[in-house]
């Protein structure tokens, strides 16, 4: 079907969100809990992409990340009391994680007037739950959501080292605000509360892997001896094949 | 044989709801069981049954005698000799036990012909009290099963169009019209449907679905069958508050007993149909009352709410449609099948039809469960039934619809109790929360107090839910303590509007209601603690001094016993007064004096 955003019109398909909609058609809304890399499905955490549905004359605001398209609509991604509503957001989320330089930026960007609102000193995380879904989607689910309200946050059980964490960095990987800390140091990787001894390439001899992420990676499938070289060396033994292969 | 004859099919009715067991019905209970067994003939002729609450907890134990209609009221296991020795054998009344009119000072010998009970409409709660939730024959007495046997006869199309025409909507909260609820359900296709009742019952100060669950468990099993067999679906489940374990013996008790008289299982009451209920109990989060947060609860999921812009009619639970309604709106639907729409919806208002189940409390002086028809005013439910504001004190507000409900002001005490018109008013019917408040309150304080239960109870999902909360309750935190600020009322309903606008789930989207209804109508008292560092009603204590009018003390040296800081000087039969360094404003002193001469905020001569 076809959907105006913007007074654009755009192609749909039914039960399509609005934000992957405009996202194919070049239409920028700004998120901050979306990733693509998870089936075009929104969360709905931030509420940052929230935009005006209008359908049969009746005009409602909406989250465009978990809006499913399902009938001829208008939308608009901006408007005076939407950007009054983002403002607010961002303004909410500064405080909520003063020590991100993303929403340092954004908090500038929007245009938020100071206010006295307490902040928290020195957090960066802003609870978009990306790293919990990273971490799910890789297939050890060691971290999640926990607690409620305004002490809610990212952990692993009891905030203990996760038997199930494989080090991988994936969490670290996909953060927005860049708010979990992996250290790597003389070949072990620090994060979540537990130490990794990290695997050297088998070409360039630089560290790339925890032993754990590649067993893991070893039982659910036959690579053979890819596996012990890095992402790096990988790619160019693989141009390398396609350059000599005849 | 007179007196056998007297006795036959006499009941003694011991309340065995949480407030009389707490009060100790329970020992009442067992002192008739066994004291009625060592009376010659008399235990085979009369009856003796632990029923659901009365509503009436604050005169608890409550036990009533039937046929006679006797009530007596705080009832103790050493009154049970008496009462079997007058009343069961005798004939007679035990005058000292019946409740004691504060006006008339007459005694009143059945509940019947009390104000808080004749103003009632009993529908939802119609067994309550009546029945022994733990026999399913008590229940067939009394109609039980009879609406879904009824059902069996219609088609599904009919059913459903029997709830559209009652108008009942749903008594959880949210209001919408259960059988376009239903129809939207059955309209779906699908291969698997299920059927869920909402009885994570959490706002501070609510108990009728607990009392309900407790007192009348096989009105919910009959209500949820009927909509299976009208939707058509196979599985159903009761998601019940962990803490209500009386609620979860009772209702799994039935529902076993339902099983064994082919009311549940295959072939119900010997026709081609299967169903069957699974109780499911709540992790204790306020949040998952909200419906989509229950369902991820059920499925095993953190309990957080989702978009709605399917409904669970749509896509449900495990995805598939689901017809979820809270216990109360359960309640009603056997009564709507068994005795037609028409019937149901000749009681309420336009579009609140039926009855409405609140639980009243606060500052009133009969608290407990009360059901009224929709639209009975505010100034019926407190000043009749509730009998009026304790200790003659003025109204000052009553906070409706729960912790994200709003205060409503003395002026509007003829707000008629609908829907509509509490939304239009700034608050909401939410699941039936009244709590009426006195002079004495702050209403600062109480938007402060309601705020900080939403910003523990708030899932966090969300960020303007979860932020947004936080810093209102940061807000109004600083103005009670007199730290408020010129611009801090404007940041307040900006960041209301947000919360409001933008939050995921109903409980964010009505979290500022506390907030905005009590700048609605008591702004000046906002005003008063942020310009004036003063608080009116003597609460807020870095606003508040206490003093004692020279003109108004008697020296009756009342205040003095009462006050827990020993800060208040005076000779008795002297005019006494306040040491304000050792004050520590707990407001005892207002509170015990009978001639209102502990003054707030004045200045008193000398």
């Amino acid at each position: 079907m076809i959907i105006l955003i913007d007074g654009q019109e755009v192609k749909a398909s039914s039960g399509e969100t609005i934000l992957s909609a405009a996202r194919r058609a070049g239409i920028h809304i700004p998120t901050l809990c979306y990733h693509e890399n998870f089936a075009g499905q929104g969360q709905g955490r931030c509420r940052l992409c929230l935009v005006e549905v209008e359908y049969q004359g009746v005009k409602r605001i909406v989250t465009s990340c978990t809006y499913p398209i399902t009938a001829q609509i208008k939308v608009r991604t901006s408007s005076l009391r939407i950007e009054q509503m983002r403002k607010n957001i961002v303004m909410l989320l500064y405080k909520q994680a003063p020590a991100s330089s993303l929403l340092q930026s954004m908090y500038c960007e929007y245009g938020c007037q100071e206010n006295l609102l307490q902040d928290n000193p020195g957090e960066k995380c802003i609870l978009c739950n990306l790293c919990v879904l990273a971490c799910e989607e890789m297939g050890s689910s060691a971290i999640s959501l926990i607690m409620r309200g305004t002490d809610k946050k990212v952990a692993t059980p009891y905030d203990e080292a996760a038997q199930t964490c494989l080090g991988c960095a994936a969490c670290a990987a996909i953060c927005p605000t860049q708010a979990i800390e992996v250290m790597e140091r003389d070949g072990v990787r620090i994060i979540w509360n537990k130490e990794f001894k990290l695997l050297n390439c088998k070409h360039c001899g630089q560290p790339f892997a925890t032993e754990e992420q590649i067993n893991f990676v070893d039982s659910k499938g036959n690579y053979s001896d890819m596996l012990h070289y890095c992402q790096n060396c990988r790619q160019k033994m693989a141009a390398r094949r396609i350059k000599d292969f005849r | 044989m007179m007196q056998n004859k007297h006795n036959d099919g006499r009941q003694v009715l011991v309340c065995c709801g949480t407030g009389c067991l707490a009060s100790g019905s329970k020992q009442v209970f067992e002192a008739f069981k066994s004291q009625l067994e060592s009376v010659e003939g008399v235990e085979a002729l009369v009856s003796t049954k632990a029923t659901g609450c009365n509503g009436w907890c604050e005169q608890g134990p409550l036990v009533k005698i039937l046929p006679d209609d006797i009530t007596y009221c705080l009832v103790k296991p050493g009154d049970v000799s008496t009462i079997i020795q007058k009343t069961i054998l005798e004939h007679e009344i035990v005058e000292k036990l019946l409740y004691r009119d504060p006006l008339s000072k007459k005694r009143i010998k059945s509940h019947h012909e009390l104000n808080f009970y004749r103003k009632q409409k009993k529908v939802a709660l119609r067994n309550i009290g009546e029945i022994d939730p733990a026999s399913i024959s008590d229940y067939m007495e009394r109609e039980g099963y009879q609406a879904l046997n009824k059902a069996f006869s219609m088609l599904p199309r009919d059913i459903i169009n029997e709830v559209i025409k009652s108008g009942l909507r749903g008594r959880g909260g949210g209001g919408f019209p259960t059988g376009l609820k239903w129809m939207n359900c059955f309209e779906q296709e699908a291969s698997r449907r299920y059927i869920i009742c909402n009885g994570d019952e959490g706002d501070p100060g609510a108990f009728m679905d607990r009392s309900i669950m407790e007192g009348d468990p096989h009105t919910i099993i009959e209500g949820m069958l009927i909509c299976a067999l009208a939707v058509g679906a196979s599985a159903g489940y009761i998601y019940v508050r962990d803490e209500y374990s009386l609620a979860v013996e009772n209702l799994a008790r039935a529902i076993q007993d339902a099983r064994d008289r082919s009311l549940l299982g295959r072939n119900i009451m010997g026709r081609d149909f299967a169903f069957d209920i699974e109780i499911v109990r709540g992790g204790g989060a306020f949040v998952c009352g909200e419906e989509t947060a229950l369902i991820a609860s059920i499925e095993g999921n953190v309990g957080e709410p989702r978009d709605k812009y399917y409904f669970p009619s749509e896509k449900g639970l495990w995805g598939c449609p689901t017809v979820i309604n809270n216990v109360e709106t359960w309640a009603n639907i056997p009564v709507i099948i068994g005795q037609g729409a028409e019937q149901f919806a000749s009681v309420g208002t336009e579009n609140s039809k039926g009855t409405k189940v609140f639980s009243l409390v606060g500052k009133v002086v009969n608290t407990g469960l009360v059901e009224v028809p929709m639209g009975t005013t505010l100034r019926e439910v407190i000043f009749e039934i509730g009998g009026g504001i304790l200790r003659g004190r003025k109204f000052k507000a009553v906070q409706t619809g729960g912790p994200s409900g709003g205060c409503i002001p003395a002026e509007l005490l003829d707000l008629e109790l609908d829907f509509d018109s509490l939304a239009a008013a700034g608050s909401m019917m939410g699941s039936g929360g009244l709590i009426v408040m006195d002079e004495r309150t702050c209403m600062v304080e109480v938007a402060r107090y309601y705020l900080n239960f939403l910003a523990g109870e708030s899932c966090g999902k969300c960020v303007p839910c979860r932020e947004g909360i936080r810093h209102m309750l940061e807000i109004l935190s600083r103005i009670c303590e007199g730290k408020g600020r010129s611009g801090d009322l404007e940041l307040l309903e900006n960041l209301a509007e947000t919360v409001q606008e933008v939050s995921l789930c109903g409980l964010g989207k009505t979290a500022p209601n506390p907030v905005l209804s009590t700048l609605r109508y008591f702004r000046e008292e906002y005003l008063a603690h942020i310009e004036d560092h003063l608080c009116p009603a003597g609460i807020c204590r870095d606003l508040t001094r206490f003093s004692i009018d020279p003109i108004k003390c008697t020296g009756c040296g009342l205040c003095k016993k009462s006050c827990p800081a020993d800060c208040i000087i005076g000779e008795s039969k002297a005019v006494h007064s306040i040491d304000s360094t050792k004050c520590i404003k707990c407001g005892s002193c207002v509170d015990s004096c009978r001639f209102d001469a502990v003054v707030i905020n004045q200045e008193v001569g000398k």
